[in-house]
Order: structure tokens, then C-alpha cells, then sequence
């Protein structure tokens, strides 16, 4: 049996600086040609929907019972791509694998939300609002940690992470022709007393009357949309946005998962095209290095494969921290170990480490959100998260 | 005669829009009940049933392997193309009927049930099925119990292979069995094997969870497991069965997939067999959480996005009383003072307000003709496929985004711009919204720059894109 312990685990640095939250509430909101300030930080987050089975994006060839434990899903058709220790990325993650090279991604394993049931909607609404429990907060961990920075989700509706007081950009690709302005002018009279309808529409507008933004890309389902999401993001990161959140759908692997042509591995593929593209479209301007991109799913799943060569819901999974912000190219990980008896219920990958714990850390390290904020009102209940070495210094 | 503030409730928040409320008649609440029944057959010829669907998907598994399409892309854009044309035949016939029936309340409860128990073709296997799901499964359920309509939409074709049921097989029974003993692997089974056991969970999780009882009503993993333990065996027929000459049950229990032996599920018994899944979902309607959980969804769709608890007891009580009875419910909601209220409490979806546009302007089939789903998949709701079995969600702050509302006003000025020639949006706007039409909004639609620019301006209206 593999001893419970910590992998590379760091010095506590002195990161943390405060104090600057004037300064950023004083960022226009709603003009767009507001570039950010020089060497401003951006923070992306990227949602995996539908619970990413951790142990397939990043296996752990290097514990004794996962050959046993995984049966034929510890088979990827090429060789995993070594990290650190036991660790390794899936063959189908190339590019993340270059970035933890570079010292620009960390593998987070074991961790997972305070919640253990196994409903996608409860957990997402979990990952997404930052509570302990589904629904005890309406609004996104995001959203109450903006400060006046813009933000912007590459879809059509507000995600709940960005919901909260203020309001954030959405964008997705039109097949449909512009409207002219002097009907937008008429609307927006017209919604005077619907600030809903007002306020969404005026952003809208914003949005589209920046000449700097590149046309829209051709719409459609796949990874090429995926990537062009991407890099639409990396656009608004460039033009005065802050914070983007991209949502990649798909990670429910009931069925077959192991497949070469099956969803998983379009879907590794996909997230490892996106991070390339992020990072591709913010090396202008040295803005990749003011970046921190977080990767999370709702959960992981069960170790053990199911009846129908997929896996079902589980528990402890993986997250990807990656950006030229990143103190990257190590795991960090208190890992639990695969045998059965170490599984949470006999099933699933234990959590070790609170996800919290990553969130809170990047928004006070790299957002600069002070501490008494993430304690009362970004992650309530979670002060006592220990933080974690993610930043370069 | 009622007032025309609840004649335009009725039409608009019950209903799926009328271009005058004349439609209503004198009495709001009686037009209504009128409706309380089955939902129209849908419109369309020759609509694909769930037999057609199944063969659609054996002749696509057949000629890929005739071809050898290993190229992913290629495979899949052949995949898509197989089933165009009955994905297209289901969209314009859920939308064509939508938009034409004179039973509007009847096709809304429809619509919003088919909601409820998503089928969605996201998913691959569940391609092709969605149409028949709704006509078979659904629209003829709507006015009975909802057991009734539980059972025929857990039990068909199209939910058994959305949610994968058709793969799941007992660890027990004769087919994993045998699968065990081939692979060499009895009596080896060691703590550190896979666990090969043949059964999914996907679909007893959803039942319990999106169906009937609601997540964080009690229910443990224990119970999904048995659940999804009494499920094994309920299969759709394969691809020798649709190869054949007759034409095979859409639906069957296969014994040898089954798992043997009593199971337990929210602490009641089961003994093996068939005869299980019925009596597993009775107990489901009957619990006092499904009665809860359909109450808060009906009170959230009609009364308000975070419906008064007041309203939810009532339904629930309603629904109690009359084990599950939906007329009794739907009798209910429509005498419930709290959804009446005057100010228009949810707006509208994608597909409610494309919906509601075509039958404004008595747009008909040419809404659906270019494009079937009348352009709401470029509005952010892709028609009959949802991206979860959640289904789409129902509150307002889902469907506000930016980019959202800016989809709605392109779309209104394309469609303002092929249809308004002959329409007066001044004298709509009085016909349709009347008694809720604002000042300003009359003043806008009246100072309009052209015909084409006033009618996309009542499309866009608060007072049309809320209900």
C-alpha cells in the first residue's frame, strides 16, 4: 500500500499583496476601448462540465493498484506523458505536457468540493457558487470577487461562477445579420423600465461597437469552435477584459470512455487545443505572463471502470493550473492511494485537497481579493483552507 | 366577462401567444380548463415513430462497418448526416404545432413535460428518437396521473438509450456471468479487479434525481445502485431483432440481463423481475418529495422563477390529494390567485418567444421552412437538444445574458424584416397585449422608423419577451 503523502510540497511564500482594491473598483465598466493597465493579471477559469475522470487526463501509473484498478482504462494506446512521482498526462494532452516543461501548468490530483453526493447539477452548482452546499449561495464565487473588473463568458448566458452585483460581458458566434443602431437606440428607450432587458442590451452594444475586436468566427459545434472560444477569450483579454470563464461541455463518460474515437479523448484533445490557444493569443504583449488559467470539473469519477466500459459519478478528481503567472512543472497532490480500502466509499478517489483551496489562493495571490473578502463572501466558511503554492514569486 | 387583464394572462403566461385575445373568449379560467387533455397529435407527415428511429441507427451501425469510416470526422459528419432528415422532420413538427395549435395551454403543459423528462440528441444514441419520444411517450400523457406518464417515459425506447440503460446489466445475471467465465476471470476477482459488474447508473440517478424525487430528498447511493439494479434488463432490440422481416417490441425485458435476487430501494423490497420497475416507480409517485419536486417545477414555469412556498404546498397538496392526478393539479394552478398577478413574472425561452412570434404573425410553416428550427439554436436553446437530461433551464437570469438579448433583436429584425409588410404592429400590439402594453412601449412602436422596425420593436417589447 502507497503511504499517504505530500508531494512537493513548498515553503509558504509571501505573496498576498493588498490593498489595491481602489484602485481596481475605479476601472470603467462599460467602455471597452479601457485597455487594461500595463502588466494587469488575468484570470481564466475553465469549466469542464459533466465530471472529467481525473484519472484518464492525469494517471497515476506509478501507484501499485492502478494497472489493477483501472483494468483496460489504464490502457491510453500510447504511453501516459511522465510528470513528477507516480504522475503522468494522458497521451492526448501534448501541449499541457509542453506547458508543465516550461514551468507553466500544475497538475492538482485527489482534490475535489466540499460536496460528496454525486448529482452533476448539485456539484456544478457547487463549483460554480463556491458554497459548501447546493443552492445555500445564489450567486458565483466570481461574480463576488470581480471589483469592478471585466468580465466576460465566451456563451451566450451568464454562467452562475460570474453571477453577482455587477455585470459581466457574454459573447458567442451570430449567424444572424446586425441590427441597425437606430433600432438598438429605440430598444434601449424602450427598456427603461426593464432594467434587465436594459442592461443586457446596452452591453451588448458596448461590446459590438469596439472596432479594435476581429469579426466573429464561423459558429458550429466541434473543436474547432471550442478553440475559437479560445481564442475569442484570449481577444478580450487583450482588449480590457480581466476575467473570462469558457464552459467545455461533454465529460459525462458513462459509455465506452476508453475509445480512441470516443468523447473522451475529443475532449482532451479539445481542452488541450484551448489552453494552447490561450496561451498562443496572450503572448502578445506579455500578457500569458500576468495570466493564471484554473481547469476544474464538478467531480471525478469512480475508480473502478463499470459495467458498460465508462465510469460513473465519483468523487476526488484533477484540476490543471496553467499561465506564465504559474509556478508550474510540479503536482501537487496529498495523495490517497487507489487500492480499495483507500477510496472514499470504497469507490472513489479520496479528496485531499480542497478545490477551495486553489480558488482562494489565485484570487488573493494573483487577483489580489484580501483575505477578509474570501473569508465572509467569496468562499464563506473556508479561512481555515490552507493556501497553496501556485505563483511564481 | 372577465377582465382583459386576465384574458391576456391567460393567452400570454398559460398560453403560447394569441394575436388578439378575442381568442380567450369571456372567460379566461374556463378557456383554460377547456384545454385540460391530451395534447394535440403533432403536425406532419409520415412523422418517424421510435421503430423508424431504431432502424435509422442499425443501418447507420451497418453501413460504417460496410465503409470502414475510421476517420472521426468524417464519421461524424456522416453520422449527422444520416439522421438530418428525421432530426429536421421532429423539430419542424414540435415547432409547426406549437405555433398553430388553438390549444395553447394543452401544447405548453406538453412542451414543458417533454422538458421534465428530457430526451436530448446531444447525445449520439439518443439521435433521431426525440420526436417519437415526445408523440409516443409524452403528448398523449399529459391529463392522466403522472405515473402514468413517468412510466411511459422511463419505459421508452428513447430514454432507455439516452440514459444508457440499455448497456447496464445486472452483476449477477446471466449475461455478465457468462461474460466472466469466457474471460476467464471467475474466482479471480480480487479486491484490486475492475469492478466488472455490467450495471450503469446513469438512468436510476436521474429518475430519482430530474423525474421524481429531487436532489437532497433523502436518497442515497445505496438507492441509486438498487434502483439501477431493478432497471437492468429493460432493454430496446438489437440490431439482429431490427434486421428481421416483423417488426420487433420498441421496448422489452430481457431476463438475462436482469439481476437476480430482492432489492431495496428507499427501504421498500423488490423482488425480482419485470414487474419490479412498475412498482419501484408507483412508490416514486406516490412519495410525498415527488409531489413537492413536480409542485415547485409546475409554480416555477407558471407563477414565478423562485416560486411562494404558499403556491408549491398548494400544488403539492394538490397533487397528494389526488395521487398525482394533473388535471387536478392543472385545475389548481389555474385557480391559484398568485398566478394571476398582473405584472408578467418570467421570460420568455428561445423557443417560447420564437414560438410565440410565429403565432403573432400568423407566420405558419414558412417560420420553419428555411431553417427548421426557425433560428432558435442561434438564439442559445438548441430544439430537442438540451445539453443535459436537466433539460433547459427555467429562470429568467439563464436565458439575460448580453449576447443572449442581442441574438433576440437580430432575430426579430430579420424576421420583422421578411414579414411585416402587410402587418400593422400598432393595431397587433393593441389585438395581442392591450391591457399590458406600457406607454412608452405604445410611444415606441408608434414613432417607428418604418413598418419592418415597429414590428421587430413589439417582438422585443418587455411586454412580449416576459409572460
Amino acid at each position: 500500500m502507497m503511504q499517504r503523502r505530500q508531494l512537493l510540497a513548498r515553503t509558504f511564500g509571501t505573496f498576498g499583496a493588498l490593498g489595491t482594491l481602489g484602485a481596481l473598483s475605479a476601472l470603467p465598466r462599460l467602455s471597452v476601448a479601457a485597455l487594461p493597465a500595463a502588466g494587469a493579471r488575468r484570470f481564466v477559469f475553465v469549466i469542464l462540465r459533466g465530471g472529467m475522470d481525473g484519472l484518464s487526463a492525469a494517471p497515476v501509473p506509478g501507484d501499485p493498484a492502478f494497472a489493477a484498478a483501472r483494468g483496460p482504462l489504464a490502457d491510453f494506446g500510447a504511453p501516459a506523458l511522465p510528470l513528477h512521482g507516480p504522475f503522468a498526462l494522458n497521451p492526448l494532452l501534448p501541449q499541457m505536457h509542453a506547458m508543465y516543461g516550461q514551468g507553466e501548468l500544475v497538475l492538482v490530483h485527489a482534490t475535489g468540493l466540499p460536496y460528496r453526493e454525486r448529482s452533476h447539477f448539485d456539484a456544478q452548482q457547487v463549483l460554480e457558487s463556491g458554497g459548501t452546499r447546493p443552492y445555500e449561495l445564489a450567486t458565483g464565487w466570481l461574480g463576488r470577487a470581480l471589483h469592478g473588473r471585466r468580465a466576460v463568458a465566451l456563451e451566450t448566458a451568464v454562467p452562475l461562477v460570474l453571477r453577482g452585483d455587477a455585470a459581466v460581458d457574454t459573447w458567442a458566434p451570430s449567424v444572424l445579420p446586425e441590427p441597425s443602431p437606430d433600432l438598438v437606440t429605440r430598444l434601449q428607450a424602450m427598456y427603461r423600465a426593464d432594467p434587465a432587458l436594459l442592461n443586457a442590451l446596452g452591453r451588448a452594444r458596448g461590446l459590438r461597437d469596439d472596432p479594435a475586436m476581429a469579426d466573429d468566427t464561423a459558429p458550429g459545434y466541434g473543436r474547432g469552435a471550442a478553440v475559437a472560444l479560445a481564442n475569442k477569450a484570449a481577444e478580450f483579454l487583450q482588449r480590457g477584459s480581466q476575467v473570462a470563464v469558457l464552459d467545455v461541455p461533454g465529460w459525462d463518460t458513462h459509455v465506452n470512455q476508453a475509445l480512441p474515437q470516443g468523447a473522451l479523448s475529443y475532449n482532451l484533445k479539445t481542452l488541450d487545443a484551448m489552453l494552447a490557444a490561450l496561451r498562443d493569443g496572450l503572448q502578445p504583449g506579455g500578457a500569458w505572463r500576468q495570466t493564471v488559467v484554473l481547469v476544474a470539473t464538478e467531480f471525478g469519477r469512480e475508480v473502478a471502470m463499470n459495467g458498460t466500459r465508462g465510469t460513473d459519478h465519483g468523487s476526488g478528481g484533477a484540476a490543471f493550473v496553467a499561465g506564465g503567472a504559474v509556478n508550474g512543472g510540479c503536482v501537487i497532490a496529498d495523495w490517497p492511494g487507489l487500492a480499495p480500502a483507500q477510496r472514499f466509499e470504497g469507490r472513489d478517489l479520496r479528496i485531499t485537497t480542497d478545490l477551495r483551496a486553489l480558488q482562494r489562493t489565485l484570487l488573493e495571490e494573483h487577483l489580489d481579493v484580501p483575505r477578509a473578502q474570501l473569508d465572509d463572501i467569496v468562499f464563506p466558511g473556508s479561512a481555515k483552507l490552507p493556501r497553496v503554492d501556485l505563483l511564481r514569486a | 366577462m372577465d377582465t382583459p387583464a386576465r384574458r391576456l394572462i391567460a393567452a400570454h403566461r398559460f398560453g403560447l401567444a394569441e394575436p388578439t385575445l378575442a381568442q380567450v373568449g369571456d372567460d379566461a379560467a374556463a378557456w383554460l380548463l377547456a384545454q385540460i387533455g391530451p395534447a394535440d397529435p403533432q403536425r406532419g407527415d409520415d412523422l418517424p415513430d421510435t421503430l423508424t428511429a431504431l432502424r435509422a441507427h442499425a443501418d447507420f451501425v451497418r453501413q460504417r462497418r460496410q465503409a470502414k469510416a475510421d476517420d472521426k470526422r468524417a464519421g461524424e459528419l456522416q453520422f449527422v448526416a444520416h439522421f438530418r432528415e428525421l432530426v429536421r422532420a421532429d423539430t419542424r413538427a414540435r415547432l409547426l404545432t406549437a405555433a398553430t395549435t388553438q390549444r395553447a395551454f394543452a401544447e405548453r403543459l406538453a412542451l414543458f413535460w417533454s422538458n421534465h423528462f428530457t430526451v436530448s440528441m446531444a447525445k449520439a444514441s439518443a439521435r433521431g428518437f426525440v420526436g417519437a419520444f415526445e408523440r409516443e411517450a409524452v403528448r398523449p400523457h399529459v391529463a392522466g396521473s403522472f405515473e402514468t406518464l413517468l412510466r411511459a417515459a422511463v419505459k421508452h425506447a428513447a430514454m432507455l438509450r439516452y440514459l444508457d440503460n440499455d448497456q447496464s446489466a445486472g452483476p449477477g445475471s446471466r449475461v455478465v456471468q457468462r461474460r466472466l467465465a469466457r474471460a476467464g476471470v471467475m474466482g479471480a476477482m480480487g479486491a484490486d479487479r475492475p469492478r466488472i459488474t455490467g450495471l450503469n447508473e446513469n438512468l436510476a440517478r436521474e429518475v430519482l434525481e430530474l423525474h421524481t424525487l429531487g436532489a437532497d430528498s433523502g436518497y442515497t447511493q445505496a438507492d441509486v445502485t438498487e434502483f439501477a439494479r431493478v432497471l437492468t434488463g429493460w432493454r430496446t432490440p438489437g440490431l439482429a431483432a431490427l434486421e428481421g422481416g416483423a417488426a420487433p417490441p420498441t421496448v422489452h425485458f430481457d431476463p438475462a440481463w436482469h439481476e437476480p435476487g430482492v432489492k431495496t430501494v428507499l427501504g421498500r423490497r423488490y423482488d425480482a423481475g419485470p414487474q419490479a420497475l412498475d412498482a419501484v416507480l408507483h412508490d416514486l409517485a406516490q412519495h410525498p418529495a415527488t409531489a413537492h419536486f413536480i409542485a415547485t417545477k409546475l409554480a416555477r414555469h407558471f407563477v414565478a422563477d423562485e416560486p411562494p412556498p404558499a403556491v408549491v404546498n398548494r400544488l403539492a397538496d394538490a397533487y397528494t390529494r389526488s395521487a398525482g392526478d394533473l388535471p387536478t393539479l392543472y385545475r389548481t394552478l389555474v385557480t391559484t390567485p398568485e398566478a394571476w398577478a398582473e405584472k408578467p413574472p418570467k421570460l420568455k425561452t428561445p423557443e417560447e418567444f420564437v414560438v410565440s412570434s410565429a403565432r403573432l404573425l400568423g407566420l405558419g410553416a414558412s417560420a420553419f421552412a428555411r431553417v427548421a428550427d426557425g433560428g432558435i439554436g442561434a438564439l442559445g436553446q438548441r430544439v430537442q437538444g438540451a445539453p443535459s437530461p436537466a433539460g433547459w433551464p427555467d429562470r429568467a437570469e439563464e436565458w439575460l445574458g448580453p449576447d443572449a438579448v442581442w441574438k433576440r433583436v437580430e432575430w426579430a429584425t430579420r424576421v420583422a424584416a421578411r414579414s411585416a409588410r402587410l402587418i400593422d404592429a400598432r393595431q397587433l400590439a393593441q389585438a395581442s397585449l392591450g391591457p399590458g402594453l406600457s406607454a412608452n412601449t405604445i410611444r415606441q412602436i408608434e414613432r417607428a422608423a418604418d413598418g419592418p422596425q415597429a414590428v421587430a420593436l413589439l417582438l422585443l417589447a418587455p411586454e412580449f419577451q416576459r409572460r
